[in-house]
C-alpha cells in the first residue's frame, strides 16, 4: 500500500531520516521503533505532508532549511510532492504525536473536523463507531478538549482520524505518556480498527505494550532502519530486546 | 439624562462592535493583523457612492454588492501581498498597511475630498423611547449588531467552513493533519473581515459624511479596542466596546465632549498597566514560561 524508498530529510545540517525505507502492506500493523530523535515524528510528518508544508512556509521567508529527498509510494502514486490535503483525501491520515487536538472546540465539534473532507452526509455513523469504541468519549461529547486528560485527548487524536475514513492511519506515539491501563484501552481500539480493515502505520519508543498487535516492525536510530522483522523476530534479536522492549 | 446614556452608550458600543470586528475576527481566525482594514472601510463608503451615483443603482443593491466585492478584494489582498510574507509579522503589518494607504490616498488623488460624499438612510425618522429621542438609523445600528452576532456565532459553531477556521486557528498543523488548507482559511478569514468592514460601512457612514481621514481613524480604533479586549478574544472584544462605549457617552454627558478623547486613551492606558494582555486574553508570556 505504502511504500517508502530512500527516504532522506535534512533539517538545515543535521539528518533526520538517512536513506530510509520500508514498507507497508495492505491490512498490516507495522510499527517503527526508536528513541529519543531516532526521527519517528519526521516519518510520520514526512509522510503525511506536514514536513513538507514546514518547507514551503520556510521558504516564503526566505529560508532553504529542509530537504526532503526520495520516493513515497503509495498505491502506485508518487506522493512526496503533494500537499497534506490531497493525501488525506486519498486516504492517508495522521494522529499527531502528543495529542495536539482543537482545545477550545467540543470533543463533538473535534470529531466532525475530523471528517472535513468527506463529500457524504454520514458523519454522524462515524462519530457513533467512535463513541462505540471509546465510550469515554461519549459521556464527554460536550466538553472542550483541552479539559480532556491526555489519554482522552489520545483516544479523541485518533477518533478523529477515524472519521476521515482513512486507508492508511499514521499514529506517532500513541501511547506516550499514558497510564498502563489507558494503554490497554488504547491498544485494544487500535486493534479493532485493523480489523476494520484498515491499514496502520505507528511509530514508539518502547514497544512492548503494542508489541502484540504488530504484524511487523522496523528499528530506527538516527534515521536510518538497523533492524525490521516480525514481532517474534524483534524480540529475538538481542541488542533490540535490551534497548527496546526493556528485558 | 440617564435614559440617554443608556441608549446613547447602548448605540456607541455597538458602533464601536461593529466598526472592529472584521479586524477582530481577521485577526482572531488567522493572525493576520489586517491593517487595510479603515482603507477598506472608506473603499466599501465610496464604492457604495460610486454606484449610486454613477451607474444608478438602488442603495440596498449597491450596498450588497459592495459587501461582496470588498470582501473579495479581501481575500485577493491575502493572495496577492500578504501570502508571500506569510509568517513575517512586520511584514504583513507593512504590506498590508500600504495596501490601505494606497486605497485611501487613492481617492484624495481623485477628489473624494470635499463634503459631497454621504451615504443615505436605511430609515429616515426618529423616535422617542423613555423620552430620549433616536433615531431610526441608529436602532437599526443596533438590530444589524445583534443579527450579525448571532449569523457569526451560528456560522463559526455549526457550519462545517466556520468549524475549519477555529480549527486552524487553534492549531495548524493538526487542521492540515485532516485536510485543512491553511492558505485558504487565512483567504477566507480576510474575506470575512472585509466584508464585514464594508457591512459596518454602509450602515455607520450614513450618520455622517465619508471622509478619507476616517479611514486611519477607523484603523486606529479597530487596533486600540482589539488590544484592549485581548487579541484573539471576540468576547474580550465585545466586553472592552461596551466599556469604552459607555465610558465616552457618560463623559461626554456629565463632563463635556472635549473630553470623550481623552477616555479612550486612559481606558486603553489604564487596561494595558493592569493588564498588559488586555481584558479577555490569554497570558501567553507566561504560559510560555512555565
Ligand atoms: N523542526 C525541526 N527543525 C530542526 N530539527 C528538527 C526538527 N524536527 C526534528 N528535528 C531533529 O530531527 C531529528 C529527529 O527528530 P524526530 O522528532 O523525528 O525524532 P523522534 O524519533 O520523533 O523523537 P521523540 O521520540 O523524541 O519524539 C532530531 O535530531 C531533531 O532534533
Ligand atoms: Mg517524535
Amino acid at each position: 500500500m505504502l511504500k517508502i524508498n530512500n527516504l532522506t530529510v535534512f533539517y538545515e545540517n543535521a539528518i533526520a531520516l538517512n536513506d530510509l525505507s520500508l514498507e507497508i502492506g495492505k491490512g498490516e500493523v507495522v510499527g517503527v521503533f526508536g528513541s529519543n530523535s531516532a526521527g519517528k515524528t519526521t516519518l510520520m510528518n514526512t509522510v503525511a505532508g506536514l514536513t513538507l508544508h514546514m518547507k514551503h512556509r520556510e521558504q516564503r521567508k526566505g529560508g532553504e532549511r529542509i530537504t526532503i529527498i526520495g520516493e513515497l509510494n503509495f498505491e502506485g502514486e508518487n506522493i512526496i510532492d503533494t500537499k497534506p490535503s490531497y493525501r488525506v483525501k486519498k486516504g492517508i491520515v495522521l494522529c499527531r504525536e502528543r495529542h495536539p487536538v482543537f482545545r477550545d472546540c467540543s470533543v463533538q465539534e473535534n470529531l466532525k473536523l475530523g471528517g472535513y473532507l468527506r463529500k457524504d452526509s454520514n458523519l454522524g455513523e462515524s462519530i457513533e463507531f467512535v463513541y462505540k469504541l471509546f465510550p469515554n468519549l461519549k459521556r464527554l461529547s460536550l466538553k472542550k478538549a483541552g479539559m480532556l486528560s491526555g489519554g482522552e485527548q489520545e483516544m479523541l487524536t485518533i477518533g478523529m482520524a477515524l472519521v476521515a475514513q482513512p486507508k492508511l492511519i499514521l499514529m506517532d506515539e500513541p501511547l506516550l505518556g499514558l497510564s498502563p491501563l489507558m494503554q490497554e484501552e488504547v491498544v485494544r481500539a487500535v486493534r479493532e480498527i485493523s480489523k476494520q480493515g484498515v491499514t496502520i502505520l505507528l511509530s514508539e519508543q518502547y514497544a512492548r505494550p503494542i508489541m502484540p498487535i504488530v504484524d511487523r516492525g522496523y528499528v530506527i536510530e538516527n534515521g536510518t532502519q538497523i533492524v525490521s522483522g516480525t514481532g517474534e523476530e524483534l524480540m529475538d534479536n538481542p541488542e533490540v530486546k535490551a534497548a527496546y522492549f526493556g528485558m | 439624562m440617564i435614559e440617554t446614556v443608556l441608549i446613547y452608550g447602548l448605540v456607541n458600543s455597538v458602533t464601536l462592535i461593529l466598526t472592529a470586528i472584521g479586524f477582530s475576527l481577521t485577526f482572531g481566525l488567522s493572525g493576520i493583523a489586517n491593517f487595510s482594514h479603515g482603507g477598506l472601510y472608506i473603499l466599501s463608503g465610496y464604492s457604495a457612492w460610486m454606484m449610486m451615483h454613477y451607474i444608478g443603482l438602488p442603495f440596498a443593491l449597491a450596498a450588497v454588492l459592495t459587501v461582496i466585492q470588498v470582501g473579495i478584494l479581501g481575500g485577493l489582498i491575502y493572495r496577492a501581498v500578504i501570502m508571500p510574507v506569510r509568517g513575517i509579522v512586520l511584514s504583513e503589518v507593512v504590506a498590508t498597511f500600504a495596501v490601505g494607504v494606497a486605497i485611501l490616498e487613492f481617492f484624495r488623488w481623485r477628489g473624494f475630498v470635499t463634503y459631497d460624499f454621504n451615504l443615505p438612510l436605511f430609515i429616515k425618522g426618529s423616535i422617542g423611547i423613555a423620552g430620549v429621542f433616536i433615531d431610526y438609523q441608529r436602532l437599526f445600528i443596533i438590530g444589524i449588531g445583534l443579527m450579525l452576532a448571532v449569523i457569526l456565532w451560528f456560522f463559526t459553531h455549526h457550519t462545517r467552513i466556520g468549524l475549519a477556521l477555529r480549527g486552524m486557528a487553534q492549531d495548524e498543523y493538526t487542521a492540515l493533519s485532516l485536510g485543512i488548507e491553511s492558505d485558504w482559511a487565512a483567504t477566507l478569514s480576510m474575506a470575512l473581515g472585509a466584508a464585514l468592514a464594508a457591512v459596518a460601512a454602509i450602515i455607520i457612514l450614513p450618520l455622517g459624511i465619508i471622509s478619507i481621514n476616517m479611514g486611519y481613524d477607523v484603523l486606529l480604533l479597530a487596533l486600540a479596542v482589539t488590544i484592549l479586549g485581548g487579541l484573539e478574544s471576540t468576547n474580550g472584544l465585545i466586553v472592552g466596546c461596551f466599556i469604552l462605549g459607555y465610558a465616552r457617552v457618560i463623559t461626554g454627558t456629565y463632563l463635556g465632549p472635549e473630553w470623550m478623547e481623552v477616555i479612550y486613551l486612559a481606558a486603553i492606558v489604564l487596561v494595558l498597566v493592569v493588564k498588559p494582555s488586555g481584558l479577555c486574553g490569554k497570558s501567553k508570556e507566561l504560559e510560555e514560561r512555565v
